[in-house]
């Protein structure tokens, strides 16, 4: 990954690039080779990703409109095969052998085949190099097909070599036993000279071919960014991607009905619906609260892929965006804990909130930050949230972050909360009902070992939980200031069959607060 | 000449797609079988033309294993081939490359040539049936009226059926005994295994949802539950090793197990250990996958166990080469009589070299 993006590799998967780059389907070895080294587009490079972009656009009203020429496009894209080994050999002045020579020939027919699409290539910003002279040279008889052996038409003396080894071979079909052995060494004799030849023009058509090398590099690397930019259009209409609109420093990145691709597809799985994210993050500080359940983590990890993606030459997933032009990208969130690496989670955090304050001295940022501090004594907690929230609030990067810490309002702060659940909604909910012991017996005990000490069947709890989910309202609102953070946690705690008594206390603790 | 042609006729080769050639052992004479059908075919003018490929590889002309010389495979202009680089780099006819496979091997990619010569070519495709798949669609594409031809060496790796090849020929040798009433006792178990009768229309019914849903299973179970067909889908690395993980799934009212992969004595012994492991049809994906030898066969049907094949193997007819391992001939009349005696629905001949 650039280092243009501070994230731990599993955060990024979280985020859900990978999946991203696993859903835009390369069809070449060179396209894939593209996608898989993500450029990262900054202020300096903003006239290629404009570029860029607008070359995703006009394929995708090709795509859309069932262009005839995509099909064909994909289709001789779906052909094209790994040509470096072979164009290093040329370059070397190695000895090419025929399956080589095959490969070259097809590439050059898939070069010329679709050099003919123009619409395509207009659209897609893609320009060919005639190199019909280098097909003609693997095709000397003018057969106009993709087979390719070491043809007669190379040398008067291969041709004469051949007729006479046709010769011997008809004589060996009539004849059996010790005539045809002779004949078959006969033939052997013919099929060295046959060889000797045939080497001498492979080294000459190795030769004159390598005269075309720049040529045939040129479209090879064509094919890789058409297909790449075919890929990402194709992506952009079977997501509903939005053609981003790239905005002057300083003016707010604003994100209209975004959707996290991968988030959505696995809801509607499960029959539910992704609430799009609506949300304009200025220069300065944006803070995200909202009850618990309420989806916070997912609104920053589809913001943050949403405006990723946009630097990394894709339309992200949304109604509309438009946005500066970030220099670095950083998400942080201690949630998963690094429990394996055995290292303190604030420590970690520590050691990110250093690194990102540092590069946003140097460099404007988005940084994206979900619930830092949350294992920390409170009050030093919402210290440090509150001095990071001031201090972005006066730079010129983009702090996003979700919080249960109260922040004062300042100016550079801007704040966002989750609509979450009414509490009349919530009211509305039957109360928790404990199922008979005879209803948990008939839940099938495992046999032996390690499951008899865990709880296994989880269905109800997580079905209430679902349920519970359907009520939450996603959206984002922007409000004044940090309002107390909204209860509706100790709720969600009642409608899941916490005890009485531990319930009984905890709403005692909330109102001392 | 005649009897040449005649060969055709007898194993029916005329109307048929695509042929599998199975060997008992090695060097059982396929190779030999396979020139014997080319020259057959090019004398009875037929018109269609031949396609050629291996499961592994054949017509080299050392074998790897042994170092002893091997016969090599001679093709008439018009042949299509399917194989690898390197094999094809020591062939000596005049091959046309008209497709590149995707497929590799050791060898390198499986390349699908047609023959503009006569020649020798070293056949060395690809080992796993799925890849064979590819490679007879491709050649299809370029020859849809073609023979396509397998040379299937017989391993436990590989296979030459499984819906491959609509009919396939068993090469016999004096490698797998040199007296005639062994031999042919070894060639008839042979052939029962590898013409186990064809499941069911109606476990086919049920069997064939389960195994393409679960691609990976190595074994799946059918069992007769209160109201309807239970089954279980069981994923393991392999089925060699793991008969225990298989036994102890079994019930009193399993009725079918179906096993992808290599049927070994080894496995059926470990599957003998489980008491419920009775009164049931095993079914596999065709004959090729069955390595069992007469006395475990023997004790499947004590336990009331019954063999089916999702892929019914026709098996056209059966090759004699008369050598025995150390290169001696041997008095094929013998060695006929004995094999026709127990074989007595498909046809035998004598393909020996010293017939060519």
């Amino acid at each position: 990954m650039h280092s243009s993006v501070m994230i731990t590799s599993d955060l990024l998967q979280q985020v859900g690039l990978p999946a991203v780059l696993e859903a835009c389907h390369c069809r070449t070895p060179q396209g894939s080779r593209l996608k898989n080294a993500v450029r990262f587009y900054n202020d300096q490079s903003r006239e290629e990703l404009e570029k860029e972009l607008a070359a995703i656009s006009r394929l995708t009203v090709l795509i859309t409109e069932k262009h005839p020429q995509i099909v064909e496009a994909l289709t001789q894209l779906a052909r094209l095969r790994e040509l470096r080994g072979t164009f290093s050999r040329l370059e070397k002045g190695g000895l090419l052998d025929d399956t080589e020579f095959f490969e070259l020939k097809g590439a050059l027919i898939i070069f010329s085949r679709l050099t003919k699409l123009r619409d395509i290539l207009i659209s897609a910003s893609v320009n060919f190099e005639d190199t019909s002279a280098a097909t003609a040279l693997l095709d000397p008889g003018g057969r106009s097909n993709p087979a390719f052996h070491i043809y007669s038409e190379y040398s008067p003396s291969l041709a004469e070599i051949r007729s006479r080894k046709k010769e011997v071979e008809w004589q060996i079909s009539q004849n059996k036993g010790s005539q045809r052995r002779t004949l078959l060494t006969k033939r052997a004799l013919v099929i060295a000279e046959e060889d000797q030849e045939e080497e001498r023009i492979r080294w000459e058509l190795g030769a004159k071919l390598a005269d075309w090398l720049p040529q045939m590099q040129h479209n090879a690397d064509a094919c890789g960014l058409l297909d790449f930019r075919l890929a990402k259009a194709d992506l952009a209409v079977r997501w509903n991607g939005a053609r981003p609109k790239l905005v002057e420093q300083g003016l707010p990145a604003v994100l209209v009905d975004t959707r996290h691709p991968e988030v959505a597809a696995n809801l509607e799985k499960h029959g539910l619906q992704f609430t799009p994210i609506s949300i304009e993050i200025q220069q300065g500080t944006t803070v995200l609260t909202g009850a618990n359940m309420g989806g916070k983590s997912v609104a920053l990890k589809t913001i943050f892929l949403a405006l990723l993606m946009t630097q990394l030459g894709y339309f992200p997933n949304c109604q509309s965006l438009q946005t500066p032009l970030f220099e670095f990208f950083a998400f942080e969130s201690s949630q998963e804990g690094d429990i394996n690496r055995g290292l303190s989670s604030f420590g970690l955090e520590a050691v990110s909130i250093r690194d990102h304050y540092r590069r946003n001295k140097i460099q404007r940022g988005l940084i994206v930050m979900d619930e830092p501090c949350r294992g920390t004594n409170p009050a030093e907690a919402a210290a440090i949230v509150n001095a990071m929230c001031k201090t972005y609030g006066r730079s010129e990067s983009s702090f996003f972050i979700a919080t249960h810490y109260p922040v004062s309002s300042q100016p550079g702060i801007r704040f966002y909360q989750v609509k979450g659940i009414r509490p009349e909604v919530l009211h509305q909910l039957p109360p928790y009902q404990e199922r008979s012991a005879s209803d948990q017996q008939e839940v099938s005990e495992p046999k032996t070992g390690i499951t008899t000490l865990v709880k296994v069947d989880q269905r109800e709890d997580l079905t209430r939980v679902r349920r519970i989910q359907n009520l939450m309202d996603y959206r984002l609102e922007k409000i004044d200031g940090m309002h107390a953070v909204p209860s509706g946690a100790i709720k969600i705690a009642e409608l899941l069959g916490v005890d009485e008594a531990l319930l009984r206390e905890m709403l005692a603790a909330w109102q001392e607060e | 000449m005649e009897a040449k042609a005649g060969l055709l006729e007898l194993a029916g080769l005329n109307e048929l797609q695509s042929l599998a050639l199975i060997g008992m052992s090695k060097n059982a004479g396929k190779t030999t079988c396979l020139n014997h059908i080319i020259t057959a075919w090019q004398a009875s003018g037929q018109t269609r033309q031949l396609a050629l490929t291996s499961i592994g590889r054949d017509g080299e002309t050392e074998d790897i294993l042994s170092g002893r010389a091997k016969p090599r495979i001679y093709i008439p202009a018009g042949t299509l081939i399917a194989s690898a680089e390197d094999a094809l780099q020591r062939s000596d006819a005049l091959l046309e490359i008209l497709e590149l496979s995707d497929v590799r091997t050791a060898f390198g990619e499986v390349i699908i040539c047609r023959a503009l010569s006569d020649g020798y070519v070293e056949l060395a495709g690809p080992g796993a049936s799925e890849e064979i798949a590819v490679i007879s669609e491709l050649i299809r594409q370029h020859d849809p009226e073609c023979l396509f031809i397998i040379d299937g060496a017989l391993s436990r790796r590989s296979q030459a059926g499984s819906g491959l090849s609509e009919a396939a020929i068993l090469a016999v040798s004096g490698i797998t005994a040199a007296v005639p009433e062994i031999l042919a006792e070894k060639a008839a178990f042979a052939l029962d295994l590898l013409q186990a009768r064809l499941v069911t229309p109606e476990i086919q019914e049920n069997l064939m949802p389960l195994i393409i849903s679960h691609p990976t299973a190595r074994a799946i179970l059918l069992s007769q539950g209160k109201h309807q067909i239970e089954h279980k889908a069981i994923e393991l690395p392999s089925l060699v090793g793991f008969g225990l993980d298989i036994s102890k799934e079994l019930q009193k009212n399993s009725s079918v197990l179906f096993l992808r992969g290599a049927i070994t004595d080894q496995l059926i012994n470990e599957l003998l250990k489980e008491p419920h492991f009775a009164n049931l049809l095993l079914v596999v994906e065709d004959g090729t996958r069955l390595f069992l030898t007469p006395g475990t066969a023997h004790k499947l049907q004590r336990r009331k166990i019954e063999l089916a094949v999702l892929n019914a193997l026709d098996v056209r007819l059966v090759c004699l080469n008369p050598t025995r391992s150390n290169g001696q001939l041997l008095n094929p009349e013998p060695l006929l009589a004995a094999l026709r005696q127990k074989i007595t629905n498909i046809p035998v001949v004598n393909l020996g070299p010293s017939n060519m």
